[in-house]
């Protein structure tokens, strides 16, 4: 393992000396028009953040995330005092040290005290920002623009920020497809890691650097205080999309490209509007869609499943009360009154008529307008005998092999009738050694045996005992 | 000597009003961020003083008035809108309490950033700036309260308030405050409600936040928060020494803090943060319970573990 | 005696709990007189923790009901003490051996009194009884093992509860601990009260308790000792979860 890891590493520095040659001739390749611009760094600093984000988010650390994008603002003001010229690569160096520089303070503070993990980031996140602020307040001249740097403007990136904002998330990009699998195992389990020879610490640290990295990617479109939004929101909203990590990578990057692209579209054509805070919106907005329409974790699809579940169950109670009214006359006869279902239930004529036709749209029952009666239909009758079959089924299993008392169980298997599947109906009756008759000494029917529509007097005895034909 | 009384004499009269002034925001930042830590719920005030602003900024457009208590109200509902919006998030569905919280309020911060850039645009005092770095030092061009025959700055009297008001409830709310921190189980068979308890927390965070938001900014608070209480956790292990050590702390920043704004002319509210750092790192080294001087002599075997000695 | 004099110290009507969308208990039903010691026992993830914490209402319950000394656990809260599991407990917190007795005798003083010097009295006599007075003035987090759940017990008898719920207090303990604790059971069983106690060693759970409670997400067997600690049934406890049971609590608990 730990051969492989050398050699990947070994790889890695070579793919970063090839990097840098050609950084010098991509940027004569950079766009030089401001809609360009715009969209290349939207493209860069969302893909970046969205890798790193994924990490973020299943490592449950988002506030180490906000903690760091805090940490880079003393590196970006000595950045901005010590270099003139505003070389970016001198900004982004020391803004990036300065990151790891917090996320280690914070590694030592929760090492050395007793001093809990939050505690220990929200020290780094204030004392490195309030560092930054003291020193921009001495030097505001040098540090004229720094405001871009804390809230973000697309329009004051310029050609040689993007070509390294290039190199470094290309860098990231490489960094994480190479190292994927250890670093997927390191955020997952640690100390599995560990026993598998991973270099834990070393990875960690690696971590943090390239969060660092993607920060300062991040930076001049977004800014300092909003690096975070783009860290967690968009990773977030691919987490609510997909169970794998590979897919959530893709949606992750998907989502903070088009954020950025956003973000940077209205602050452009809307000057006064800071970049950061668009960019945040518009991942926010991405978020809160997915949040009701997403698939299988969207809201709006659980509310309509439990809605669903809902009627389902509330038929079956219907058809279940039918077969016991039926069962009570011995299944003398075909068809049940509307009068004799609505006293059963305890509800008006009305409200059973309603009923009665949802049966019918169902095709679980004919309701015959005239009569006033209800006559289930086969596929009804298979339903209803499954639920009543469900019900006594449970009551048998809770009392004989759950050690529950009898007086109990009912309330209980009105609730499980309705959930047991097929499977664990097969288990029950092998567990219970396929009975005949519930603890109140009701025949339990069967309707996985081939019930054929014959007299009602034929049928029940079939109902109950199939064997007997 | 001279450096020693440059801040009283460049700064005469304003002097005494700043440091006031620092220490009354730090003070009862220090005791809420105290129990913050102990409930290991450092980030939560770091979350709500971010989202408040949504809440400030609507309420200035509204009144005009950077002083005015409709912006205390449009606070606190900013406050607990982000406490619904985490708990919707991380109820309704699988993303955990951290990320939630990060969502939750950097979209309620870039909200206010957003209208204070559209809206606030012509109103002095509430712009990107003061949000970051506070108006500490602009307390003295404010119109003046007269008491005892002072001329006191009003926020320094409205500070006041808030920290009187804090202290006060924290005092009377003490025991059930403690108890239901260290022992949630205890405290619910007594009765008390841990999620009231909490809550209630979250009113008064919202409130000292919202107080020390104008003089300090957004992101400053969480420093006044954590620090003191930071301090004090790594010098006692007794809740009220600990208390009483977060508030000298607090009254020591703001002090050391008024030298380096005067030394440097820099930032204050950024100058008491750091001043507030500076002994942060000293406890770090020299605090008895968690300083590392004492644990490197212990690993020596030079001292004894210092049981029942510790303050 | 009639029922009406001497109610159930504790009676748990068919208590259902879910606890982060997982089925922990499902159906409990349990009744136990007065001036017992009762022992729940059961393999780990039973729910023996949980029944504790939802009786106490610290977890909600999802169904069921809870009866104290015959009146809901609202109006008899008062009557109740409990002993925390030791992992449970933030032992860095800035407290004193001393506060935390103390804290035993906050139930009495309502929300707004002090402790004065009577409260630090029953403290102190707590304190002595578990042998832990002379280090009144420790920080909890620099005691051993054994020493920590002598002062939890302290907390407990400044309480002057009727009915005590203990969470596992011999996990982690030496021998004499155990022994200075188990006389302090009996001793509180001498005065009537009622102690529920939640237990993990097969062996020592015979001799230490009158009634024990055989917990496997549902009661199992609950009753005198030697009517209950037979192999068949802690086989029957023991024996692995009821496959469908968990499964389909499983279920239903995803859905609601």
């Amino acid at each position: 393992m730990m051969h492989l890891l050398n050699m990947e590493i070994f790889q890695l520095a070579q793919i970063f000396q090839l990097a840098t040659t050609l950084a010098s001739g991509l940027a004569e390749l950079m766009p030089s028009s401001g809609t360009g611009k715009a969209i290349l760094a939207s493209i860069l600093l969302g893909a970046s953040c969205g890798m790193l984000g994924c990490f973020v988010v299943v490592r449950r650390m988002a506030l180490m995330g906000d903690a760091v994008s805090h940490a880079v603002l003393p590196g970006v003001v000595a950045g901005l005092v010590w270099s003139v010229d505003r070389n970016p690569f001198v900004i982004f160096t020391l803004a990036s040290i300065s990151g790891i520089l917090g996320a280690g303070v914070v590694q030592m503070l929760m090492k050395t005290t007793r001093l809990k993990s939050d505690a220990a980031l929200g020290i780094v996140l204030a004392v490195f920002f309030a560092a930054g602020v003291v020193w921009q307040s001495k030097e505001k001249s040098a540090t004229a623009g720094v405001l871009h740097f804390l809230y973000g403007n697309a329009s004051s990136i310029d050609q040689n920020d993007l070509l390294m904002m290039l190199v470094t998330s290309v860098l990231i990009a490489v960094v994480v497809w190479l190292l994927l699998r250890p670093l997927l195992v390191v955020s997952f389990d640690a100390a599995y890691a560990m026993s598998l020879g991973y270099p834990v610490k070393f990875l960690n640290a690696l971590f943090y650097t390239l969060l660092s990295f993607s920060v300062v990617v991040a930076l001049q479109a977004v800014g300092v205080i909003l690096v975070s939004a783009m860290l967690i929101t968009p990773a977030a909203t691919a987490y609510l999309l997909t169970d794998r990590f590979k897919p959530m990578l893709l949606w992750s990057m998907t989502f903070g490209i088009l954020s950025g692209l956003a973000g940077c579209w209205v602050s452009m054509s809307y000057n006064k509007m800071s970049t950061g805070s668009v960019i945040a919106l518009a991942a926010t907005a991405f978020f809160a869609l997915f949040y009701f329409v997403a698939p299988r974790h969207g809201i709006l699809v659980k509310y309509i499943r439990v809605a669903k579940r809902k009627s389902r169950t509330h038929r079956e109670n219907l058809l279940k009360e039918i077969y016991s009214i039926l069962e009570r006359k011995e299944f003398a006869r075909e068809s049940v009154s509307l009068k004799s279902l609505s006293e059963r239930r305890r509800q008006t004529l009305e409200a059973t008529q309603k009923d009665a036709l949802i049966l019918q749209k169902y095709a679980l029952a004919d309701y015959s307008e005239e009569n006033r009666s209800l006559q289930l239909s086969e596929k009804g009758w298979r339903r209803a005998m499954e639920i009543v079959r469900n019900h006594r089924l449970w009551e048998l299993y809770l009392t004989r092999q759950a050690d529950y008392a009898e007086d109990h169980v009912h309330d209980d298997a009105e609730k499980i009738e309705h959930v047991l599947g097929a499977e664990i109906v097969e288990m029950l009756e092998r567990d219970l050694d396929f009975p005949e008759v519930d603890p109140h000494g009701k025949p339990i029917p069967r309707p996985q045996s081939e019930v054929v529509f014959v007299e009602p007097k034929k049928r029940a005895s079939q109902l109950v005992n199939p064997n007997k034909n | 000597m001279y450096s020693l009384t440059l801040p009283w004499e460049a700064l005469g009269i304003s002097a005494v009003w700043l440091v006031l002034m620092a220490f009354m925001v730090a003070l009862p930042c220090s005791q809420v961020g105290s129990f913050l830590i102990l409930r290991r719920m450092s980030l939560v005030g770091d979350a709500i003083s971010h989202s408040v602003l949504p809440g400030i900024v609507i309420a200035f457009l509204f009144t005009g008035d950077l002083s005015s208590p409709w912006l205390i109200i449009g606070a606190g509902i900013a406050g607990l809108l982000v406490t619904i919006f985490i708990e919707m998030i991380h109820v309704g569905t699988r993303v955990k309490s951290d990320a939630a919280t990060g969502i939750a309020f950097t979209a309620l911060f870039a909200l206010g950033v957003l209208l204070m850039q559209l809206y606030g645009g012509s109103k002095v005092d509430l712009d990107p700036d003061c949000v970051l770095y506070g108006q500490l030092d602009h307390i003295l061009e404010y119109e003046a309260v007269s008491i005892a025959g002072l001329d006191v700055p009003r926020p320094l009297v409205t500070m006041t308030a808030v920290a009187f008001f804090t202290l006060t409830t924290m005092f009377v709310f003490y025991r059930v405050l403690v108890l239901s921190t260290f022992d949630a189980g205890l405290a619910a068979s007594y009765g008390y409600k841990p999620v009231m308890v909490h809550y209630g927390m979250m009113f008064v965070l919202s409130i000292v936040v919202v107080a020390a938001f104008q003089s300090v900014g957004a992101i400053l608070v969480i420093a006044l928060l954590i620090l003191p209480g930071a301090f004090a956790y790594m010098c006692t292990h007794k809740l009220p020494v600990m208390l009483s050590l977060a508030a000298g702390h607090a009254l020591l920043s703001a002090v050391l803090g008024l030298y380096i704004y005067a030394w440097f002319d820099c930032n204050l509210a950024g100058a008491v943060v750091l001043a507030g750092a500076a002994l942060l790192v000293l406890a770090w080294l020299f605090g008895p319970v968690d300083g590392q001087l004492w644990k490197w002599k212990r690993s020596l075997g030079e001292v004894e573990k210092p049981d029942d000695l510790i303050l | 005696m009639s029922k009406v004099d001497h109610p159930p110290a504790l009676e748990i009507h068919d208590l259902s709990v879910t606890y982060h969308k997982k089925p922990v208990l499902y159906g409990v039903d349990v009744e136990i007189p007065q001036g017992s010691l009762v022992g729940v026992i059961g393999p780990n993830g039973a729910g023996k923790s949980t029944l504790i914490k939802s009786v106490m209402g610290v977890i909600p319950s999802s169904g069921g009901w809870v009866k104290v000394f015959g009146k809901p656990l609202k109006d008899s809260l008062h009557r109740v003490g409990y002993v925390p599991q030791r992992e449970s407990v933030d032992w860095d917190f800035p407290v004193t051996v001393m506060d935390v007795a103390l804290m035993g005798t906050y139930g009495k003083l309502g929300l707004f009194r002090r402790p004065g010097k009577a409260e630090r009295k029953i403290a102190s006599e707590a304190l002595e009884k578990v042998g832990m007075l002379s280090y009144a003035n420790r920080q909890i987090g620099n005691l051993s093992g054994g020493q920590q759940q002598r002062v939890f017990l302290a907390r407990a008898l400044a309480q002057d509860s009727d009915l005590y719920f203990m969470d596992e207090p011999f996990v982690g303990v030496d021998a004499a601990t155990e022994a200075a604790i188990v006389t302090l059971l009996k001793d509180m069983r001498e005065r009537n009260k009622t102690v529920l106690v939640v237990h993990h060693d097969l062996q020592s759970a015979r001799d230490y308790f009158d009634r024990l409670i055989l917990l496997n997400m549902r009661v199992v067997a609950e009753g005198p000792t030697p009517e209950v600690f037979t192999p068949e049934l802690l086989h029957k406890t023991y024996g692995g979860r009821l496959t469908i049971l968990s499964e389909i609590a499983d279920r239903t608990a995803k859905m609601s």
